[in-house]
């Protein structure tokens, strides 16, 4: 190497794995950051809405069934639970512990995902619609359907994940890692999901 | 390479997901409850913050293994969501009061 290259030479200390943690693991990481940061994004701006329309917010109480909501919150996480068994199945090499495992959450995702479009029907029925409401300002129900439908969209990706990781599970072409990557972005799901209920359901 | 940082645990490896689960729905259903009683606003808005923010950090640090990876990931994941929200969230809050200031006149 010549003197100027050593000069230029980076003194990186962190080694390979600076995050010691596989490459896999910190970019599903640095994913997370950036979608949370996405969802941060979104709930500020539904914060600003709350905060700049001068007629009053309806009460979520008489919008929603909030025992329903309840339920759903409930579902959430208990499939984060199974999937949090699953992660640790796979690592201590329970194959058919983990597919099952994984099987739970796929069907508790589906159920979650059920109760919400049952919900969007509800309130479509009773005449919510991005434009106006009968609750109030019509900014009341963009951000019902802009904060759900995302955290829906994601729902959705993460049963494809799943649905993907157990069917590869079954071939036995899954490694656990691959199983921890799917289980972090399902906790992420829920994740985003205890914000949403608190910020939108009950404030 | 290995990067497995299991959860060390005793008992049974699967226990902490079971105990956070019921504190989860625990936390959750006093937060329901909060609902029903006729406290200050301003108290109930801490209390669910509070709350919602002990959900989040029991799902980051049990479920998704924040606890067990190396203390500058977690920092680094955990930090840059809550700075950068508070940043965002405070920085258009005044904004939000000029709307409602000037489309009320």
């Amino acid at each position: 190497m010549h003197a100027g290259e050593t000069a230029l030479e980076s003194h990186w200390g962190g080694g390979a794995a600076p995050f010691g943690a596989s490459w896999q693991k910190t970019m599903m990481w640095i994913f997370i950051v950036t979608d949370a940061l996405l969802f941060s994004g979104l709930l500020s701006g539904y914060a600003f809405l709350r905060q700049s329309i001068p007629s009053p917010w309806p009460r979520q109480s008489e919008v929603f069934s909030i025992p329903f909501i309840a339920l759903m919150t409930f579902i959430l996480i208990t499939s984060s639970m199974t999937m949090g068994t699953a992660v640790t199945a796979a690592r201590l090499g329970d194959r058919k512990k983990a597919l099952r495992m994984l099987i739970f959450t796929i069907i508790g995702g589906l159920f979650f995902l059920g109760c919400q479009a049952y919900e969007w029907l509800e309130l479509i029925h009773e005449g919510a619609r991005l434009q106006s409401n009968p609750w109030g300002p019509p900014q009341f129900g963009q951000a019902f359907f802009l904060l759900t439908g995302f955290h829906g969209s994601h729902v959705i990706s993460g049963l494809v994940i799943l649905i993907v990781t157990a069917i590869r599970s079954a071939m036995n072409k899954t490694p656990p890692q691959g199983v921890e990557m799917a289980g972090l972005y399902w906790h992420f799901v829920d994740l985003v999901w205890v914000f949403i209920f608190t910020l939108f359901y009950l404030l | 390479m290995d990067d497995t940082h299991a959860p060390a645990t005793t008992g049974s490896p699967y226990r902490v997901y079971w105990i956070t689960w019921a504190m989860l729905l625990g936390i959750t259903v006093a937060m329901l409850a909060a609902e029903s009683f006729h406290m200050p606003r301003w108290f109930l808005v801490i209390f669910l913050l509070i709350f919602m923010m002990v959900k989040a950090v029991m799902i980051g640090g049990n479920f998704m293994h924040l606890r067990y990876e190396k203390k500058n990931l977690a920092v680094m994941v955990a930090a840059g969501i809550l700075v950068t929200s508070l940043i965002l969230f405070f920085f258009i809050r005044p904004e939000a009061r000029y709307v409602l200031e000037h489309s009320s006149h």
